[in-house]
């Protein structure tokens, strides 16, 4: 009973942590400009941080390492620094967008500007990283990031043509006055937000804090394949939600609030509640792991002791790394700069470093000297390759079309 | 805290340390050293060589902080940056002197390498005795280039790519050489078996290495620590990567 009650927790707080404030503002964004024409790129992503997340999951089971150990234990000190200083910019990024959007998920509720609710949120997320314990703070943050389900509610609510938008997503039938390199664009920072890298560096090392052994593949393997793929629908239900109710009038997503928008005309005000509910426990979640993979990747370079299993004052370091992760963060939203811009920003930056660490995890998960008899088979590595051309495509493609298309204007 | 502790097991051909043979750039090169209590102490920035009386190198010790880290970034960059580090630190006469774990106090290498001492106060710096033998790295020897005469089939120029040590008599040395093209590291584990996936990155690296080769140390390799070379005599011992 007990396990099944583990398996339960596990797939629920991997819904609720699949959606962060890069999936909630791309996916509306994306509804609200080209209808359900993209959603096969939520499909593709997903399906694909399922890939990444199952290997690294089924690594750390097996051989204890977390991705950082094992980026530079195959690159070496050169490209893994390289690699390390990459993805912890991106991380911090997107550290950053979550603090923000848990300053204007509360902005919504109580009316007072989210740049005095900052250096609260970042003092919150800091006490939370240093008292909490590892398995509360995933499973509270998670469940009540579940929240966001209303988003679903609301497009059934919302008694759309289903046929209509299943087809757009079917045919990639974009809107017409929307051209093709924007429309590459928005594919690209989809993926990025749906295969955020910090999301498997948590998950990792979340294992290896967890004391995962080979016995506990079979519930990585459940978190996985069911939490993240209920998480996507989720991110479906923002995009058709934006689609039914935002496209039609050509309203554009610059704001949180216009992305509970569609939630408010199907639901009224007590949906847009537990949707704002949703977004400040949502992003609170993600700050919360996104502050944590930054001190992780870093105390795994490097090798001094990392993780929340032990108390704060045996990884004196690791939590002095948190803290001013913390402190420079909120420094950087005082400036006032629009924590939905830095958003869109961490999403494509997101998609541009995935390679770095997916490479050196389809390596590992290969070599028999750390996985034994649980190296990858002929599904893994088939998908593994599959994807490991996407993720250098995006990779590639990133700058590029963000530069031509001044970031989807 | 200390006995809810639990090592990771030996899933591949490596059984027990020390193990009869090792490449040491693959296996035991950036491991993550974690102390008898659980914790973690430090990466395996460097190790220590040191000449044994009758020549040969023995792995004595394994190296930990930036002093060992740094020129470690390779040529120029590690070069600039370990004396970028000297600079920093100009007030500390030790500041070149890289901690070190000694060789003795490693029980176990599994993915990680295990040592039988507390963290705490684990890392000293080597004293330097009355009689103390000549000691190299690893990271020196990973630098060097290695020159082939054209009686030996290989490369004309190549550099050393990773180090084989064998404990076969009880006592690990230096007994082998991967030299071919490109940096250590760059054959991702690659050169132990062709069974290895996914058969894309495999056949890539294969391909990038294929005059890759294994040198055997003998009396007629020659290791010049004073130029950074490997010459290697016409009678050297050469294989080819396993298939």
């Amino acid at each position: 009973m007990k396990k099944y009650l583990a398996v339960f927790l596990g797939i629920l707080s991997a819904i609720g942590g699949f959606v962060d404030i890069g999936d909630l503002v791309t996916n509306a964004q994306v509804g609200s400009r080209f209808g359900m024409s993209l959603g096969w790129v939520v499909v593709i992503g997903v399906l694909g941080i399922c890939v990444f997340a199952e290997m690294s999951g089924r690594v750390a089971a097996v051989s204890h390492r977390p991705v950082f150990d094992l980026v530079r234990e195959r690159l070496g000190p050169r490209v893994g620094f390289l690699n390390l200083f990459g993805s912890v910019a991106v991380t911090f990024l997107t550290f950053i967008a979550e603090i923000g959007g848990v300053a204007l998920g509360l902005e919504l509720v109580t009316s007072v500007y989210y740049l005095l609710w900052v250096p609260f949120v970042a003092v919150l997320v800091w006490v939370i990283l240093w008292r909490a314990k590892f398995s509360a703070m995933e499973n509270v943050l998670g469940m009540m990031g579940l929240a966001l389900v209303v988003f679903g509610v609301a497009l059934w609510h919302l008694h759309p043509d289903w046929t209509h938008l299943v087809n757009q997503m079917a045919t990639a039938d974009k809107p017409h006055d929307e051209g093709w390199l924007v429309y590459c664009y928005y594919a690209v920072a989809l993926f990025g937000a749906a295969m955020t890298p910090y999301e498997v560096f948590f998950f990792s090392s979340g294992g290896v804090e967890e004391r995962w052994t080979e016995k506990d593949i079979g519930l990585m393997r459940a978190n996985v394949l069911i939490g993240f793929p209920l998480g996507g629908l989720l991110s479906l239900a923002i995009a058709g939600a934006a689609a039914v109710v935002l496209l039609p009038p050509g309203i554009s997503v610059d704001t949180l609030g216009q992305v509970g928008l569609p939630v408010a005309v199907s639901l009224g005000k007590i949906g847009l509640g537990i949707a704002v509910l949703g977004f400040v426990a949502a992003t609170l979640g993600a700050a919360c792991e996104t502050g944590l993979s930054v001190g992780y990747s870093v105390a795994q370079y490097f090798g001094f002791q990392w993780g929340k299993y032990v108390r704060p004052n045996e990884a004196a370091m690791f939590h002095t790394l948190i803290a001013v992760s913390v402190a420079i963060g909120a420094g950087v939203l005082m400036t006032a700069v629009d924590p939905i811009i830095v958003t869109e920003f961490s999403v494509v930056f997101s998609a541009l470093a995935l390679p770095l660490t997916y490479f050196p995890i389809l390596v590992v998960a290969n070599d028999p000297d750390y996985m034994g008899e649980h190296a990858n088979g002929p599904v893994a590595n088939t998908l593994g390759l599959i994807y490991l051309v996407l993720v250098v495509v995006a990779s590639v493609a990133a700058i590029p079309l963000m530069i031509i298309t001044k970031m989807g204007q | 805290m200390t006995q809810d502790y639990v090592r990771p097991p030996h899933p591949g051909p490596i059984e027990s340390w020390p193990d009869a043979e090792y490449d040491a750039a693959l296996h035991l090169l950036d491991r993550q050293i974690v102390a008898v209590d659980g914790r973690l102490v430090g990466k395996v920035d460097d190790v220590e060589l040191t000449v044994d009386p009758d020549g040969s190198l023995v792995p004595t010790g394994l190296q930990v902080g930036a002093a060992a880290l740094l020129p470690r970034f390779g040529g120029g960059l590690g070069s600039w940056l370990a004396e970028r580090h000297e600079q920093i630190g100009c007030a500390r006469a030790d500041r070149t002197t890289p901690y070190v774990v000694d060789m003795a106090l490693v029980d176990d290498v599994t993915s990680e390498v295990h040592v039988t001492q507390p963290r705490e106060g684990l890392l000293r710096r080597r004293v330097p005795g009355l009689e103390e033998p000549t000691r190299h790295t690893l990271g020196q020897l990973l630098e060097m280039t290695v020159r082939m005469p054209p009686e030996v089939e290989g490369p004309a120029e190549a550099t050393v790519l990773d180090v084989r040590i064998s404990a076969r008599d009880g006592t690990q040395r230096v007994s082998a050489l991967v030299v071919g093209h490109g940096r250590p590291g760059s054959l991702l584990g690659y050169e132990r078996s062709r069974d290895q996936g996914p058969w894309l990155i495999a056949a890539i690296v294969r391909r990038i290495h294929r005059h890759t080769r294994i040198v055997e140390l003998g009396p007629d390799v020659d290791l010049v620590w004073e130029t950074g070379e490997v010459r290697v005599g016409p009678g050297t011992v050469v294989h080819q990567l396993p298939d």
